[in-house]
């Protein structure tokens, strides 16, 4: 204690010497305001202030270890907006984080999860080993032995059953390099049924955006957000679910003093930052929309030149949106008039305004349509293509936007070039392995006429459905048999609505593998099965080298930080070693470089890059994207471009589409659409996706053709001053720029289609040269065409309210039903005749309150990963629901009190704590979708592998949750639903 | 001389908790010690506001003045500190404290406290700066390694601002002036005695 | 105090707060026309008028976290630095002053017949044991307590900070620990005696009579006279307050909050003072205050003439019972 004592005197003593000592050499203004990540924050005049004088570092020596430092770099994990994780190691050990000031997009900053992410690493419950259900036990095996099993058992069931009764369920926690390794392994196996997270979050968005101008992507940027004067956010918390975008969203309004507008049925965290917030009732969005719209057509807001020559179909939307008077908008949505006009006002003549939406909007039976209408009020008020404007969508993972580029989806091969023979033909070529081998590796199904097809060509089974094709009679699933293996790479088993239904579909699976750093909810949730389970311990993103693609379209390259801990594997490695066993891995790494049964990351990328460019994919090479993430401190923070340094000029991450070979040198697409920037320098314009002309019918029934080129506008330096279609080498020809094309490209071109090379396209032009010329003319690539107000082809060209499937409001039914029932996706849609059967039983009567999901700021997604993070788990130790105060009271439910939670379907039910409260409105109910491992009152904990169990178990919302399926693309409807509560 | 001090800028802040989980990933705070935290005022309801609050290094602190043992101490720096080899767990900083600010791990049987842990603004304790007993006692010592509190360093918003007192003032002036509404320093009344003009 | 007012107001406003929100609720509750949240952000300084104390919700559970700011810590530290100290100081040298001016004045109060030599039983072993324990924790945490309040100005500039905050370390441990003895032995006296001292109109008139410490007379008294019912009382009354006041503080929010616990440290503090005080005149009639006293206590018996002077009417009953064989044995000789 004497000693202590001694020893505290001197360190008081050190401590005010130092200061002493280094009063010139401490922080000067300069250095804190970095530190403060405050330096870009527009904050001159502060020379008179007084200095710092805390003492400079030599070394950010951590606690005594003594060794080395490395500082690896990588990106966060847990959302879309792409935090840069700086991790410090020693000696092989991550021991300390942090900010990453460089960064463009986050500066230095993070979220909950982002600011506690080295736990993951730590690992405390993650899984350590491959493991196997014996008789209901966790049995420990090693990796050659699961590799093994697993790769009979599947070489079993499609002997017996077909390659389609497999189902290959993938991540947006994969890099890109993973996602595409993925989806081509599923082609390779021969099955569409390849799906991943965002056919449950974004599927809607990415299939409406794409329908309305070409591409389904965030046009802008988070940090573009920041020129904007009108934002509206609807359907979205990103206080919560992207916090760091908040940090660009309320420094734009703070600078601008703009209009931040939140619509949404819940009065979020983010909407206590807003000017204005809207309560709408859940599921009325379009309503909303047309409301506004109603207003601004009205009063002549509308931008007139913009549609006249941008749009097509505007006129088509006016007749609609003149039957939403206020009147039926307050009726349906409950929105008063006077606020509805007012916003409508902000938005289109306060411009530039954007519109930022997320699951809010996507989650719906009209999700599509949903998606559409925002994008009809952006085209209506001229706000996109832009600086400040467009479509701000906010994707969920750190990977989603790039997993869904690579075509892990069951509509797309990579990069959205479909299902179509071309398409297959196209990465047949990439790929180097015939066409016909993959003819052969598919199914064949027999309709009842007789009439064969290759299910190659036919979009898979959705993930929201697959226990309903495990579950469902055979004659009912469009394929050779049911679903019958899961194979799980990193993907909760409570994300998708209808839990009771996926419990019976895990029961009866011939196969269950599951991959991934935590066993999930898989694992948990059906204790009837008691084999044929096997868990496979997957590393996590920092545990793996590749690219990562943000929300804004940017690609970040992310350093392995630390090597897989325990007997983890990355997910390259497992489809490696799963496609050697089963004799296809010759073929699928026929050009990727494999050291130790790893893949080489950057081969990949390059293979991305060869095939990638029908989205500008091929730009992007890892030797440019390494290059980046070494000098992000060149990159401004508002405009993304960097002004100095090795890669001056580009755009940061090289947001897609990156036009040509990287040699190129095209610096990225920071804004889709922007006319004011050369094709060249990023510029762009909509795309001529949907013909060159439509043919329409008049009220009289003559019918005329309509052009959807663009109209009079072009892009900065086009030389063709008006619309065009897309470039192939015809069109090159007739224009005369072919003699452009070097020798080499045109010889690339005649190898694609040696019979008729007229028709290759600027997408499947593998020299890039018909890219390269376009652009040298000023022209993009995909052509300049309009953008649709009426998307024809959709089930609702033109968006059309109907009500969610369980209504609180059955009076509205009749005069807004939802579609017919169809077949879609091999399986039967019948969501017509259940809400018609919930109207006929009084289902809103019985469950008259609402019930919609979301995001908790400490949980992501399934929430095992987070909810096994001891540093996150403690600040949300229990499922909760959030009940109005009214509510609570006509029930005798307190705040912090247990209640039993019924949902309207499966007799389901689940138990939570209330948490009295008025951000939700009266008759609304909240819970956050992350909680797993209590199912229908009962705890699962003893069903994980032991010490692998998260720390927080709840109970899940989807065991609440209902039928219902987006018509375009089979999104679930977790977003507006009914239940009821009563206290426990 | 520089006069560390904490401003969290409450029109900023989100609730995100990021200073509260960097705040446990630097220094490995144990389950139940809540060095910093955010309490929503008026939760769910239109003047939401969230607040960031830890030990904010008053002037002329309370916790030192009733320690009956004396284990507080002030650094040149203004961060108030102390010594768990002194501290005996008595509880009355924590009576004492404005702000909630000193922790205690439960030990023995009947909810007595162990020795006191809180916030210190990154600077360690009495031991040699960045050594291996300072961090078991204290964690990170960033200050002494020329960085700031992680907390408001990895803040998503920037809403929460550590460092030299008139620094932070100023900025936080300014974005008030800049955007013409600022609902006040939380604490800084009470902890310095002082609050910011706008 | 200012502090308790603070408390109360505390109270008051949040009852009246609670009632303006049940009033507002069904408003609020209706479809808002137009909010803007920006403006309508709260403030500070005008929460901390209205109940000077800011509390939210929090997502942890842990209540007390909750509570943002409650600037009467400020108000507690003055009350604990200043207040009672003077308190204490006062209470604690006035008693000394008094006894040491009393005791110049008046010296020891002599047995004045002088000692018979024949003994009479005043308190048996039991009564002895509970005392004893009492008393001796009683010691042990009044100097512990008092260590917490006067040790670091006047114990720590002696020793130094490591042997003071480890002797404090030992003394925190002995006062928490001994409390559960110390609130037996209050218990059990209260038991125990609690027939013997209930106020009757002997004590008057034995109060009237300057109960024979001041001047020479000696007022007849029962087996306890008014002032020994007082120092009962005080142990009874003073000693539960301690207890419930010093477990409130020993086991944090388990039935207060901040507040509470700030309240309860202040009666815990000036109730012990005041204790400490009362307990040292007690002991010094219990020994160099009066002659033939302590062996009451010590050995559990008291010289007959002793008896006579102070307790002559308890002595008479003592006489009377002795005839009776039940009684047998409480009058015997000295050893």
């Amino acid at each position: 204690m004497l000693i202590k004592r001694t020893e505290r005197q001197a360190r008081r003593g050190s401590l005010a010497s130092a200061v002493a000592n280094t009063s010139g050499g401490g922080f000067d203004r300069r250095t804190f305001l970095r530190r403060s990540g405050l330096a870009a924050g527009g904050l001159a005049a502060l020379g008179a202030l007084p200095l710092s004088s805390v003492r400079k570092a030599e070394a950010g020596a951590p606690p005594a270890k003594g060794a080395a430092v490395t500082i690896r770099k990588n990106i966060c994990t847990h959302c879309s907006v792409g935090c840069t994780v700086i991790g410090e190691v020693q000696n092989g050990v991550w021991t300390g984080q942090e900010p990453g000031w460089d960064s463009p997009i986050s500066r230095g900053s993070h979220c909950a999860k982002g600011a506690a992410t080295r736990e993951l690493v730590h690992g405390d419950r993650r899984l350590r080993y491959p493991m196997k259900l014996v008789n209901g036990q966790w049995t420990r095996i090693s990796w050659e032995v699961a590799i093994n099993e697993i790769g009979d058992k599947l070489a079993d069931i499609r002997a017996k059953s077909g390659a389609d009764s497999v189902y290959w369920l993938g991540s947006a926690k994969f890099t890109n390099e993973g996602a595409y390794l993925n989806r081509k392994f599923a082609a390779f196996w021969g099955t569409n049924n390849s799906d991943h997270q965002a056919r449950i979050c974004h599927s809607t968005t990415v299939a409406g955006v794409a329908n309305t101008w070409g591409y389904g992507a965030m046009t802008n940027s988070y940090n573009d957000i920041r020129n904007a004067k009108t934002m509206i956010i609807m359907g979205g918390n990103p206080a919560e679910a992207h916090p760091v975008s908040l940090q660009h969203v309320l420094e734009g309004k703070e600078m601008k003093r703009a209009n931040m507008i939140v619509i949404d049925p819940r009065m979020t965290r983010t909407a206590a930052h807003a000017t204005e917030y809207v309560r709408i009732r859940s599921g009325t969005d379009i309503p909303v929309i047309w409301g506004m719209l109603h207003h601004i057509f009205k009063n002549g807001w509308e931008d007139k030149q913009f549609i006249e020559q941008r749009v097509y179909g505007m006129d088509d939307i006016r007749k609609e949106v003149e039957k939403w008077t206020p009147e039926e908008v307050e009726r349906v949505t409950g929105v008063p008039g006077a606020q509805l006009e007012r916003v409508a006002k902000m938005f289109a003549t306060e411009k530039p305004a954007t519109l930022i939406w997320c699951m809010g909007a996507t989650q719906h039976t009209v999700g599509t349509a949903n998606v559409r209408a925002f994008c009809i009020a952006l085209l209506a008020t001229g706000n996109v293509g832009a600086p400040g404007t467009g479509a701000n969508i906010f994707r969920g993972h750190t990977n989603v936007q790039g997993a869904t580029d690579l075509g892990l989806d069951i509509v797309t091969l990579p990069l959205y070039y479909g299902l179509v023979e071309g398409a297959w033909r196209h990465w047949s070529r990439v790929w180097e392995v015939p066409y016909d081998w993959f003819v052969e590796r598919f199914d064949k199904s027999t309709a009842a006429d007789g009439k064969v097809t290759n299910t190659m060509n036919t979009p898979g089974i959705p993930s929201t459905r697959w226990f309903d094709a495990t579950l469902y009679d055979k004659k009912d699933v469009s394929q050779k048999d049911n679903i019958k293996a899961m194979m799980v790479f990193g993907h909760g088993g409570n994300t998708v609505t209808r839990m009771p239904q996926a419990q019976k579909g895990v029961e009866k699976l011939e196969l269950l593998v599951v991959a991934d750093p935590h066993p999930t909810t898989w694992a948990a949730l059906a204790p009837e099965r008691k084999n044929n389970t096997y868990l496979l311990p997957i590393a996590t993103s920092y545990e793996t080298n590749g690219s990562r693609t943000a929300s804004n379209r940017a690609i970040q390259w992310g350093e392995q930080i630390v090597k897989p801990i325990f007997e983890s594997k990355d997910d390259n490695e497992v489809m490696y070693l799963l496609a050697k066993k089963l004799g296809f891995a010759d073929q699928m790494f026929k050009n990727i470089k494999v050291e130790n049964n790893l893949p080489v990351v950057e081969d990949v990328l390059r293979e991305i890059n060869r095939g990638g460019w029908s989205t500008g994919y091929c730009g992007q090479s890892p030797e440019r994207l390494k290059k980046h993430m070494a000098n992000q401190k060149d990159f401004d923070m508002v405009t993304q471009k960097a002004n100095s340094g090795p890669a001056k000029g580009d755009y940061y991450g090289l947001p897609w589409p990156c036009w040509g070979t990287p040699e190129f040198n095209h610096p990225g697409t920071p804004l889709l659409y922007n006319t004011n920037l050369s094709i060249k320098e990023g510029g762009g314009t909509f795309r001529a996706r949907f013909g060159l002309e439509r043919e329409e019918t008049l009220p009289d029934g003559t019918k005329r053709k309509v052009s959807l080129l663009g109209n009079g506008y072009y892009s900065k330096d086009s030389e063709i001053k008006d619309g065009y279609p897309e470039f192939t080498l015809g069109v090159l020809k007739k224009l005369g720029w072919d003699k452009d094309l070097t020798a080499a490209e045109l010889a690339v071109i005649n190898k694609v289609n040696p019979t008729t090379p007229d028709a290759v396209s600027w997408s499947i032009d593998l020299s890039g040269g018909i890219q390269r010329v376009a652009i040298e003319h000023g022209c993009i690539p995909y052509g300049n065409g309009k953008a649709r107000a009426n998307a024809f082809g959709l089930p609702d060209a033109i968006p059309v309210h109907r009500e969610p499937i369980y209504t609180p409001r059955p009076d509205l039914v009749a005069k807004y039903p939802t579609l017919p029932n169809r077949r879609e996706f091999r399986m039967p849609n019948i969501g017509f005749d259940v809400q018609k059967s919930a109207v006929d039983k009084g289902i809103a009567k019985q469950f008259p309150i609402i019930l919609t999901s979301g995001r908790l700021v400490e949980y992501e997604g399934g929430g095992e990963e987070t909810r096994s993070n001891k540093w996150l788990a403690e600040l949300q130790q229990d499922m909760f629901i959030e009940i109005n105060p009214i509510d609570a009271a006509e029930r005798g439910i307190k705040d912090g009190a247990w209640v039993w939670v019924t949902g309207a379907e499966l007799d389901s039910k689940a138990r939570m704590k209330a948490l009295v409260t008025e951000r939700v409105g009266k008759g609304v109910s909240w819970c956050p979708f992350h909680f797993a491992g209590w199912f229908q009152g009962v705890d699962q904990r003893p069903n994980y592998p032991k010490g692998t169990d998260p720390i927080v178990l709840g109970e899940s919302v989807n065991g609440l949750t209902t039928y219902g399926f987006d018509p375009v693309t089979g999104m679930q409807e977790p977003k507006a639903t009914l239940c009821q509560i009563r206290a426990a | 001389m520089a006069r560390m001090k904490f401003l969290c800028d409450a029109d900023r802040c989100i609730e995100c908790n990021a200073c509260v989980t960097a705040c446990k990933n630097e220094h490995e705070v144990p389950w139940g010690i809540n060095r910093r935290r955010v309490v929503t005022i008026n939760d769910g309801k239109p003047g939401e506001r969230s607040i960031s609050m830890a030990c904010m290094h008053c002037t002329d602190a309370p916790c030192q003045s009733v320690c009956p043992v004396n284990c507080f101490y002030t650094t040149a720096d203004a961060v108030v500190l102390h010594s768990k080899d002194l501290c005996i767990g008595c509880g009355y900083c924590f009576y004492a404290c404005p702000f909630g600010a000193p922790q205690y791990p439960k030990v023995g049987n009947f909810g007595s406290r162990g020795k006191m842990d809180k916030c210190t603004f990154c600077a360690g304790g009495p031991e040699a700066d960045n050594t291996k007993e300072e961090y078991e006692k204290y964690g990170a010592n960033r200050l002494a390694q020329g960085k700031l509190p992680l907390c408001a360093e990895m803040c998503s918003t920037k809403s929460l601002l550590a460092g030299d007192g008139d620094i932070i003032a100023q900025i936080y002036k300014e974005r008030v002036t800049k955007r013409g509404y600022g609902s006040g320093a939380w604490g800084w009344q009470t902890a310095y005695r002082e609050s910011i003009a706008t | 105090m200012a502090n308790l007012f603070a408390h109360i107001r505390f109270m008051l406003g949040a009852l009246a707060l609670a009632f303006i929100i049940a009033m507002a609720t069904p408003a609020a509750a209706q479809q808002p026309s137009s909010v803007n949240p920006t403006a309508s952000a709260v403030k500070e300084q005008q929460l901390l008028q209205e109940l000077n104390r800011i509390q939210g919700r929090i997502s942890i559970p842990d209540a007390r976290a909750g509570v943002l700011e409650q600037p009467a810590g400020r108000d507690w530290r003055n009350f604990h630095q200043v207040t009672l100290r003077w308190i204490g100081g006062i209470a604690i040298l006035g008693m000394l002053l008094v006894l040491v001016l009393f005791y110049l004045m008046r010296g020891m109060v002599k047995i004045e017949n002088g000692r018979s030599g024949r003994k009479v039983v005043r308190f048996n072993q039991h009564e002895r044991i509970v005392h004893w324990m009492t008393a001796t924790c009683f010691i042990i945490l009044a100097i512990s307590g008092i260590n917490i309040t006067f040790g670091k100005p006047l114990l720590m500039p002696l020793i130094g900070e490591p042997a003071f905050a480890e002797w404090s370390q030992w003394a925190k441990y002995a006062h928490n620990y001994l409390s559960f003895p110390f609130t037996i032995g209050v218990f059990a006296i209260f038991l125990m005696w609690v027939g013997a001292n209930i106020p009757n109109e002997i004590d008057s008139e034995w109060l009237k009579r300057g109960g024979g410490i001041v001047g020479k007379d000696h007022p007849p008294a029962e087996r306890f006279n008014a002032g020994q019912k007082l120092i009962y009382w005080i142990v009874v009354l003073g000693g539960t307050a301690s207890a419930i006041t010093g477990y409130l503080l020993m086991f944090p929010f388990y039935a207060t909050d901040i507040a509470g616990m700030q309240l309860a440290q202040i009666i815990h503090g000036v109730v012990a003072v005041l204790f400490v005080a009362a307990m040292l005149g007690h002991i010094y009639i219990g020994t160099i205050g009066m002659e033939g006293a302590f062996e009451a206590m010590g050995e559990g018996t008291v010289d007959v003439n002793w008896a006579k002077q102070h307790h002559s009417i308890w002595l008479q009953e003592e006489a009377q019972k002795g005839a009776s064989p039940a009684a047998k044995g409480r009058m015997a000789p000295a050893e």
